[in-house]
């Protein structure tokens, strides 16, 4: 076989591969968009057609009253992404100029604990933070959910805030030490302006995951309809005995639009900050 | 950098209290309520039995004859992982590999495809699924009876091999982006000369594949894969959502055996019982994260 026909054979079996890959990944994707663009009875048919025949809308506006706390679940969620953020920065930030700028005996074990912290999912400490919780009588409150949705966003946040530390050249702290800052005033007026694009993708990386990732939390620390995040919220609709899967659909779509477009416009620097995370 | 010997502690402290109260404190509290016979809804209300939550644990069976509901739920887990970290690894670097190709057109394309699944939250891609899985009206029967594979629509979540191997897939499906950018990063630092080197030797594709692909990014493999299953060990939504650890106990792995013992079977479980699993879930973790230090410090000398 000749080298050029041999080249295009690959290409077109690696397009199909790659074309068999992209249906597996959109295959929900693309069974919730005809649900929710389909009117609801046609739902009821089985096998369902692979492609709709008629189009409508009326699921999205249909969602908001199967979904009548809709605007409130996702601010909640919004709440929760931007509390768990703050609280990723508040500690991340200093703990990254500590282990990044000095050397001492604590160092060391604390980069470890770190890692090892990453390991950490709700499931393991969900009973005693729920104790803890109601211990201090901080069920069904937005703060619970905060505190707790932080201690799984820190770790990574402080590993992305020391590498990135790392990478600024120390002497312009050093000069700024000479000329008589403290460290204290270094960090806010030096560190923190030259940290910009770390401090993005921390507070992206946690808002999203904070945003997202809360149902098991949820679970068990809010029971009030009015704190539920939109992944609980929408729930409560699935786990009904008859869903109505259009305007359900419909709602879950809305709800990823905010998700998947930060997503989007900062994928490059989560990956960034995973690869010299994790990979190094 | 020098300064006062109490400035790197200061910077440190929000952190150090953070992880003391939330992660610290908490695994400390698993070690002794474990020892403890108690209720969520009555947690101040405590009665001490020493060893007896791990004889439970060993002991209880349900709707099993031959398992313990806590061995039962352990070895599924280890099979469930496999499973599940298995179809990562495997089109992880199948995908990887594809976007690495210099012969794919389109892969900005492909790229943002496999963004999209990444950014919709766990427990929406479980609901999703769910729909897509259904015995009657789902995606799935729909393509499977349109391309004549089957001629009857089938329950994927009803029985109990088929929702066992259902959960894993879709866990997958959910770990699967994650997997393949990481390993695309990876296969990009692979310098060309060395495929060059080799075709000029006269290597096929699958020599290259053994000899150089594979031993170059052989760390990032080990690394990303551990973390993949630590990660997969956790999982808890997915399952939750599409059987609750059905049909029976077909799906209970770990995660879910602690959060019925916990917050479900009130008569028989209770918090005592579920810390006992809970130390077993930190274990298995623990042990997974040292092997992960140790690469990741290998790895840096």
């Amino acid at each position: 076989m000749k080298r050029s026909t041999k080249r295009k054979l690959k290409g077109v079996s690696y397009q199909i591969l790659a074309i068999i890959f992209s249906i597996f990944m959109l295959l929900p994707i693309y069974q919730a968009l005809i649900t929710a663009l389909t009117p609801s009875t046609s739902s009821w048919i089985s096998p369902a057609p692979l492609f709709p025949k008629s189009i409508t809308f009326e699921n999205f506006s249909n969602a908001f009253q199967l979904v009548q706390r809709l605007p409130i679940y996702l601010l909640n969620s919004f709440i929760y992404g931007i509390g768990v953020s703050a609280f990723s920065l508040l500690i991340a930030i200093p703990a990254g100029y500590s282990l990044a700028r000095f050397r001492y005996r604590l160092r060391s074990p604390m980069m470890i604990f770190v890692i090892y912290a990453n390991m950490f999912a709700p499931i393991m400490l969900l009973v005693p933070l729920y104790v803890i919780m109601k211990a201090f009588g901080l069920i069904n409150t937005y703060l619970s959910m905060i505190l707790a949705g932080s201690v799984f966003t820190i770790p990574l946040s402080t590993w992305l805030s020391v590498s990135y530390m790392q990478t600024i050249p120390v002497e312009i702290e050093e000069a700024a030490l000479m000329d008589g800052c403290t460290p204290y005033s270094i960090i806010y007026r030096i560190v923190i302006p030259l940290m910009k694009p770390a401090l993005v993708a921390i507070f992206i990386y946690a808002f999203i995951t904070g945003w997202s990732q809360q149902f098991t939390l949820a679970l068990v620390l809010i029971s009030n309809d009015k704190l539920m995040p939109i992944t609980q919220g929408l729930y409560q609709f699935f786990s009904r005995s008859s869903v109505s899967w259009g305007p359900l659909m419909a709602a879950i779509l809305i709800s990823t639009l905010i998700p998947v477009t930060l997503f989007l416009l900062v994928e490059k620097y989560i990956v960034q900050g995973l690869t010299s995370g994790s990979i190094k | 950098m020098k300064a006062k010997k109490s400035t790197p502690y200061v910077f440190l402290l929000p952190l150090i209290v953070a992880f003391g109260l939330f992660l610290v404190y908490p695994l400390a509290k698993v070690v002794m309520d474990s020892f403890y016979k108690f209720s969520f809804l009555n947690p101040s209300h405590k009665i001490w039995v020493g060893w007896f939550n791990y004889k439970w644990l060993f002991t209880f069976k349900l709707y099993s004859p031959t398992y313990s509901y806590f061995i039962g739920a352990l070895l599924k887990t280890v099979i469930w992982v496999g499973g599940s970290v298995g179809l990562k690894i495997f089109l992880g670097l199948g995908g990887a590999l594809l976007l690495n190709s210099e012969f794919l057109k389109g892969k900005k394309f492909y790229r943002t495809l496999l963004i999209i699944p990444w950014s919709i939250p766990w427990a929406m891609s479980a609901m999703i699924w769910y729909w897509t899985l259904n015995g009657q009206f789902g995606l799935i029967n729909s393509l499977m009876i349109h391309l004549h594979i089957t001629s009857e629509p089938f329950a994927f979540l009803g029985y109990p091999t088929s929702a066992f191997i259902s959960t894993f897939v879709v866990d997958a499906w959910i770990g699967l982006p994650f997997m393949v950018i990481m390993l695309l990063s990876g296969l990009q630092t692979i310098p060309k000369h060395l495929y060059e080197a080799a075709t000029i030797d006269g290597a096929g594709d699958l020599v290259k594949f053994a000899k150089i692909t594979l031993p170059m990014i052989k760390p990032v493999l080990l690394t990303v894969s551990l973390l993949s299953m630590v990660w997969t060990f956790n999982s808890f939504a997915p399952i939750w959502i599409l059987t609750r650890g059905g049909p029976v106990t077909a799906t209970t792995t770990l995660p879910i055996a602690i959060y019925n013992t916990s917050f479900r079977y009130l008569t028989f479980g209770g918090v005592g019982k579920a810390s006992a699993m809970t130390i077993f879930q930190v274990l298995l973790v623990s042990s997974l994260s040292l092997i992960y230090i140790k690469t990741l410090r290998g790895g840096e000398s």
